[in-house]
């Protein structure tokens, strides 16, 4: 059996699982936040969708992370030509776990944050994009680290096979 | 009883006590509360309508906001009914609001307390029970006539029935009328205590110890007043301990400032006593002890989304809700401005 194949899609699974789930929980809380404000000033809806779909963007670099990971192994052009290992596996792994969990606690924050956010913009609308969005772009940065380490060690940490390479090339 | 009730000798906050963390749960309701808070009247309406020359052009001031009349109307009988429609209309919301039953209980067992007190009032005094009761509280007045005519007070949940009893019990030691009222408040602040140690909320908890001090500063200030012989109706649970009131029944007017110095209650005793001295009045207590409890609300503003957000709201628009009747009731019967003023400022 391929222990290091499951290992690798351990990893590919959990950056998009952890970080997807973040963003479900950031989204609700800011989405929550928006339609209590919204009930009472629908007019607002344009300044609120900001601040609730930021906190979805760590879903996406956790997607991202499992799609290079799947890449780099190949799923899309044919399959494995030979074993990945448990070396290997467990390398892909770690490399997934930095957006994983760096996208589960930046977006269930960001969204806490952006709901601040809505409150604020709710009572001073000319605070929405100073206090709210820059704010939860700052916490967006430390999701985006994590992505940024996730790709530097699928892209420059493992050595990859050459049945990858070869593949894609092919 | 609550665990962590210790009276305070020394306080551990300055000005208010804490407020309690973040519950997501509300995130919804916290913002929906948010966007209300807007509404709520602003001292500058407040200072116009106190400042009206008469009773129309301060019921005018209201034109804008959420109290306006029908055009035409200024009789004090329909805005008396639109305050009761507001009011009505939040105790709805807040019931709509609060995810946790047990705090909607909590503040509609205010009602029960006040149905309770009057009805016990008129019963042990041969009267006979009326109509003008709460229909708000957790259990309908009728019910409530129901069992103490029977004197089957089992029927009571268990706060209604221990502040019966004692009622009962303090009316006929000497037939005063007034244990009935000390029985009852006692037993309204240890069940609001007891409860909010149960749902486990440090902003209830805080909110009625702060109220327990309150009603003692203002019931201390009464009975020096008055220079009344009992020295009945403190209540426990508090953050300031009983015997500094004690004490404070036995100093003269100048050492009050001095004695409640080490309390957040410094600036209400030490202006509250001058307003008192210098014009017999208790305007200014009433208007200091307001001004406190609104400021603690106010202080709910550092959470983003909690039930204190919502107790909050509900607290400072039944505040504001009496503020205006107060104003527009002194308006009609053409009291002073500067009175007004002093109370509401």
């Amino acid at each position: 059996m391929d222990y290091g194949m499951a290992l690798a899609l351990l990893g590919a699974g959990l950056a998009a699982f952890l970080a997807g789930i973040g963003s479900a929980f950031g989204i609700s809380i800011a989405g929550r936040a928006a339609t209590g404000v919204l009930s009472e000033k629908p007019e607002r809806y344009g300044q609120m969708f900001v601040m609730v779909v930021l906190p979805g963007t760590q879903g996406f670099y956790g997607f991202l992370g499992a799609f290079i990971v799947m890449l780099q192994m190949n799923f899309f052009g044919g399959g494995l030509a030979q074993e990945v290992g448990i070396k290997l596996g467990l390398q892909i792994l770690a490399s997934c776990l930095p957006v994983g969990i760096a996208g589960l606690f930046s977006a269930i924050q960001q969204g806490k944050v952006c709901a601040g956010g809505i409150l604020m913009a709710a009572k001073r609308p000319e605070m929405a994009f100073k206090a709210g969005v820059v704010y939860a772009v700052m916490v967006e940065i430390y999701a985006i680290l994590g992505l940024l380490v996730t790709l530097f060690i699928l892209w420059f940490g493992i050595k990859w096979p050459e049945f990858a390479t070869a593949a894609a090339g092919a | 009883m609550p665990k962590a009730r210790p009276e305070q000798s020394v306080f551990e906050f300055l000005t208010y006590p804490q407020v309690g963390g973040d519950d997501w749960a509300y995130m919804s309701q916290s913002a929906q509360v948010r966007t209300l808070e807007m509404q709520l009247l602003s001292r500058t309406v407040l200072m116009d309508m106190a400042n009206a020359p008469d009773f129309s052009a301060a019921v005018a001031s209201l034109a804008a906001g959420e109290y306006a009349l029908p055009q035409g109307s200024a009789r004090f009988e329909d805005v008396q009914t639109v305050l009761l429609e507001k009011r009505a209309n939040v105790r709805e919301l807040f019931a709509d609001w609060m995810l946790d039953a047990a705090v909607v209980a909590l503040f509609k067992s205010r009602h029960d307390f006040a149905n309770l007190r009057l009805a016990l009032r008129r019963t042990l005094t041969d009267r006979p029970f009326g109509a003008d009761y709460s229909e708000e509280g957790n259990m309908p007045p009728e019910l409530i006539e129901h069992v103490l005519e029977e004197e089957n007070y089992d029927l009571f949940p268990p706060y209604m029935r221990r502040a019966t009893e004692q009622a009962v019990l303090g009316y006929y030691q000497n037939k005063d009328i007034r244990q009935i009222d000390y029985a009852i408040d006692q037993v309204e602040a240890d069940h609001k205590l007891a409860e909010a140690a149960r749902i486990e909320s440090v902003f209830l908890l805080n909110l009625f110890r702060i109220q327990v001090d309150l009603t003692n500063i203002r019931t201390m200030l009464r009975l020096r007043f008055a220079d009344a012989q009992h020295r009945q109706g403190l209540l426990a649970g508090g953050f300031v301990e009983l015997e500094r009131f004690r004490q404070g029944l036995e100093l003269g007017s100048e050492a009050l400032g001095q004695l409640f110095f080490a309390t957040p209650y410094h600036r209400i005793v030490d202006a509250g006593v001058a307003y008192l001295t210098s014009s017999q009045s208790f305007l200014k207590v009433e208007q200091l002890c307001d001004e406190y409890l609104i400021g603690f609300l106010r202080s709910t503003g550092q959470v983003t989304a909690g039930p204190q957000v919502i107790v909050a709201y509900l607290l400072m628009k039944e505040h504001e809700i009496r503020t205006v009747r107060l104003i527009l009731t002194a308006k009609k019967n053409l009291l002073d401005t500067k009175l007004i003023l002093d109370r509401v400022a």
